[in-house]
């Protein structure tokens, strides 16, 4: 019986994940995918559950908002080109430009919490995606490694190549429809970071599962 | 028109300046609210996935909102 213990802990190591760890890629907090990260950890967590990877939308997505936020930053010197804002008062004018920037870094500030905090987790037992839309609203969707039937990833465009990223497609086993009523991907990471990498791992997950639920059976 | 009048005729003056001013102490107000929602909304997120430097992010949501309590202070009070 304890070499069926012993033989079920084995197959949970996965190689790639540890010559990953032993050159320390994959490290950075504010990185666009984690391996094995420390201090990560979800609501629902299990206490035998390990956070294999982490990962987010590529910070290279970012790059749209972070260019707005550059152009706005520089109207407030042009203040005086517009007739509207000539007229008003120094008062007015500086109050004016307080209220523009603080609402500029509401946006920014926004803009970089809903990045940080959407976020997919793969742990040894389940995936887990969370998505928050907006301040108010959020949803997270949970599945058991051993339900994903299958996993496949894309990258269209020449920035995905260039900067390697890419959608994730998880599907499983349960029933999932698009808005138009077509059956989609159940779970869709969207712009992660080394998606044939993130790939590969939750395809090694799916073996492990696979053997330890045979081992089990025997 | 009749509540304009009135005040014109009790010699307030009501210019662009001064419609833009209250306009701007407005929006300073609900920039508060939103930060206030933004600080809140943080650790919301923050308990549902603990993530590293998520106590450092926590703590920018905070100081952009004690930022706008000083500006909206500011605002307000000038």
């Amino acid at each position: 019986m304890a070499e069926i213990f012993n033989a079920a802990k084995q197959t949970e190591e996965i190689p790639e994940l540890e010559e990953l760890e032993k050159k320390g890629q994959y490290r950075s907090a504010l990185g666009g995918l984690l391996v094995s990260p420390d201090k990560t950890s979800f609501e629902s967590q299990e206490n035998d559950e390990k956070v294999v990877i982490m990962g987010r939308k590529h910070f290279v997505t970012n790059v749209g908002w972070i260019a707005m936020a550059c152009f706005a930053f520089f109207i407030p010197l042009f203040w005086g080109e517009f007739p509207f804002i000539k007229v008003l008062t120094t008062n007015v004018n500086f109050e004016l430009t307080l209220a523009w920037y603080a609402g500029l870094l509401f946006y920014v500030i926004q803009n970089f919490l809903l990045w940080f905090y959407n976020v997919y987790i793969v742990t040894n037992e389940r995936v887990v995606d969370i998505d928050f839309l907006g301040l108010l609203n959020n949803s997270v969707n949970v599945t058991q490694i051993e339900k994903i039937e299958d996993v496949s990833y894309s990258q269209r465009g020449m920035l995905s190549s260039f900067f390697n990223y890419g959608n994730v497609e998880v599907e499983t086993a349960s029933e999932q429809k698009n808005e138009d009523g077509r059956r989609g991907p159940d779970f869709d990471f969207l712009s992660v970071s080394s998606p044939a990498l993130v790939v590969k791992i939750i395809s090694e997950l799916m073996e492990i599962e696979e053997r330890e639920h045979e081992i089990s059976r025997v | 028109m009749n509540n304009l009048d009135a005040i014109v005729a009790q010699g307030s003056q009501i210019t662009v300046s001064s419609i833009v001013g209250i306009m701007v102490k407005i929006m300073m107000f609900l920039l508060l609210v939103l930060a206030l929602v933004m600080v809140r909304q943080t650790s919301l997120m923050d308990k549902v996935v603990k993530l590293p430097v998520g106590g450092n992010v926590k703590l920018l949501t905070l100081s952009y909102f004690v930022l706008m309590l000083f500006l909206t202070a500011i605002v307000v009070l000038a």
